[in-house]
């Protein structure tokens, strides 16, 4: 198992090597660069400019600037953003707590519901209610996300007035007073059940599916046999069983987490870490665009391969090496 | 006539049917899908149609040109969707819409079907070297975080390439992971068959068994999976210009139509504008589902239905 995942582990470096070297490309391949940034925008003198690129290494072979860029960003240091003058280190902090409360709210709504229903469907399967809860997931499942962000907007901010419809906390609360969290918290809600309410489906039905399944088990036959209740044998014995393989849709989560915020934040101008990267493709803030391809990519290979791990982990008859 | 029947009997004995033919009842007798098929047949004519629809439907038939004089016109009698706030005719720009969102959407299915299923059968049937070389590849686009290239990308190659096809290629390119892996391992699992070994050893060539002796026999599950992907495209073609990163701003799509909802002020007061973009959007790619279902239950020989 630890030779696995280490393996696996190293095995994510050249990957991440190929994906640097095809961000560090396509960086230079976008229309202008970040120099304009970089310098006194008030001394406009050819040989001031010329010296500065020179000075900032734009003039350097590609491979010398790519080597450059790289050990900067492994040793933490992620360039200056020219678009807020700030080191892109510093912008990413100060966003990755918003994206992260929204993940976290999200994952959390999406196990609640998928708990709630797919219990009840598994539970009686074939009936209205199952045949009901399968049609709304069906539904949940064909619309866009974009577009349930919409009428999520439309239905709940604009008409209900229940949520704010953007930001990310009130502008008139005190920072780190409790108004100031219950209103994060305010804020969050509308687009986390949005995100969240995007993978419920999946896990719903397979929850259901994997309840039906266990149901039919010696070891349930077993339990009711000795007279267990039925509640408790739905409850305790079968779902034990069936969380377990949803464990590992956390992994696969993680990147579809990540491709929803980059649309949910911008719908719901939510500050986060989706937003940013979108501002910087629009504002050619190429520090940062490359340092979030970087991050996001690292972030999805790291998706797949907790998933990988998790497999085995909680299904031991699965065998990784 | 009752003995015409007769005679054509006499004359040729009733033959069972052909897979297609059994896969073509079970789907027609498919309530929903039959539904979602003609619901989908009437967006594709209706979008075809627009330049000879709009001038009978709409007194804005143009939709390049903005009208001062008709901005923001709630739905009435002569403009059936209202008019959106460059004056622009909502129900005419929803067909040409249309033609753009199916365009991409098909292309960009196309695309990755041809390629996945070459990768996938390439791969699977020769295996070794070239397998675990076109399987590296093949993880190495499934693990780009997608939106996150298709945005870059596509800023890069815009201006360079007449925007759509930028789209389209974008989108293709970097969607066929999936595919890849599908098709290999039915093909793993269909080679293993007595009737490949006995198509290679009378000497077929291995493009001749791929292509006559492996693909028919995949074809169905490529079949489906091009349905889901079909659905699949139109989202993200109209998520992007969403965004405003597709389909440049100027050329009328779904997803084009549905980012005037990014105002507030669009959003909260003149819903005529951005509900009938996103009511057909979830209409289609609900449609597109569910005869991706029919067609996987018609398709599958195990299903009773």
């Amino acid at each position: 198992m630890l030779k696995y995942s280490i393996r696996r582990l190293l095995g994510m470096i050249p990957m991440l090597i190929l994906i640097s070297i095809v961000v560090f490309s396509l960086a230079k391949l976008m229309p202008g660069d970040s120099l304009s940034g970089e310098i006194d925008p008030l001394n406009t003198s050819p040989e001031y400019i010329a010296e500065m690129r020179e000075k900032l290494g734009y003039n350097d072979p590609l491979p010398v600037q790519y080597f450059n860029w790289i050990t900067g960003f492994v040793q933490g240091d992620f360039g200056k953003s020219t678009r807020f003058q700030i080191p892109v280190f510093d912008l990413i902090m100060e966003k990755v707590p918003n994206t992260l409360l929204l993940g976290v709210t999200a994952l959390v709504i999406t196990y609640i519901m998928a708990f709630i229903m797919g219990m009840y469907s598994g539970r009686r399967p074939y009936t209205l209610g199952d045949n009901a809860i399968a049609g709304f997931n069906y539904i949940m499942l064909a619309i866009p996300s974009f577009v349930a962000a919409v009428f999520a907007i439309y239905i709940f901010a604009f008409q209900l007035n229940w949520f704010p419809f953007a930001g990310s906390v009130d502008i008139l609360v005190e920072e780190g007073s409790f108004e100031y969290y219950v209103s994060r918290m305010h804020h969050v809600l509308l687009p986390a059940i949005v995100l969240g309410a995007m993978s419920t489906a999946s896990y719903t039905q397979f929850l259901r599916n994997d309840i039906i399944e266990n149901s039919r088990k010696d070891f349930v036959r077993t339990a009711r046999a000795k007279g267990t209740p039925m509640k408790k044998i739905y409850n305790v014995h079968i779902l034990r069983n069936s969380i377990i393989p949803l464990v590992t849709f956390l992994g696969f989560d993680f990147a579809a987490l990540i491709g929803g915020a980059i649309i949910t934040e911008t719908i719901f101008t939510y500050p986060g870490i989706g937003q940013l990267f979108l501002e910087s493709v629009t504002s050619r803030d190429y520090p940062t665009l490359m340092a979030l391809t970087m991050l996001l990519s690292f972030l999805t290979l790291f998706g797949n391969l907790l998933a990988d791990i998790l497999y085995g982990v909680v299904d031991p008859r699965i065998r990784l090496d | 006539m009752a003995s015409s029947t007769t005679i054509t009997q006499q004359k040729k004995p009733e033959r069972s049917l052909s897979p297609w033919q059994i896969a073509r009842r079970k789907f027609v007798r498919n309530k929903l899908a039959m539904i979602s098929s003609f619901f989908i047949v009437l967006v594709t004519l209706m979008s075809l149609s627009a330049p000879f629809l709009a001038p009978v439907l709409s007194p804005l038939p143009d939709i390049s040109k903005v009208n001062i004089s008709a901005m923001n016109i709630e739905p009435n009698g002569e403009h059936l969707l209202g008019t959106d706030k460059s004056g622009r005719d909502v129900l005419t720009r929803l067909f040409y819409g249309g033609r753009i969102s199916l365009l991409v959407g098909f292309s960009a299915t196309l695309i990755v079907i041809t390629l996945g299923t070459v990768v996938g059968a390439l791969a699977g049937f020769f295996g070794g070297f070239i397998d675990s070389i076109l399987m590296r590849f093949t993880d190495f686009v499934l693990n780009f975080p997608f939106l996150v290239f298709v945005i870059v990308l596509n800023t890069i190659l815009y201006g360079i390439v007449d925007g759509l096809w930028v789209l389209i290629m974008v989108i293709g390119a970097l969607s066929w992971g999936g595919v890849a892996r599908l098709v290999r391992s039915k093909v793993l699992a269909e080679k293993e068959n007595e009737y490949i070994l006995a198509a290679l050893s009378i000497g077929c060539s291995p493009f001749k068994v791929i292509t006559k002796h492996l693909l028919p026999n995949v074809i169905s599950t490529i079949i489906v999976q091009g349905t889901l992907i079909f659905a699949t495209m139109i989202v993200i073609e109209s998520a992007l210009s969403y965004l405003g990163f597709g389909v440049p701003q100027a050329t009328p799509s779904w997803g084009n139509m549905l980012s005037s909802a990014n105002e507030p002020d669009v959003l909260q007061g003149k819903p005529w504008i951005w509900m009938p973009p996103a009511i057909i959007i979830t209409l289609t790619i609900l449609s597109i589902n569910f005869i991706g279902e029919g067609l996987k239950d018609a398709l599958n020989p195990k299903s009773l239905r």
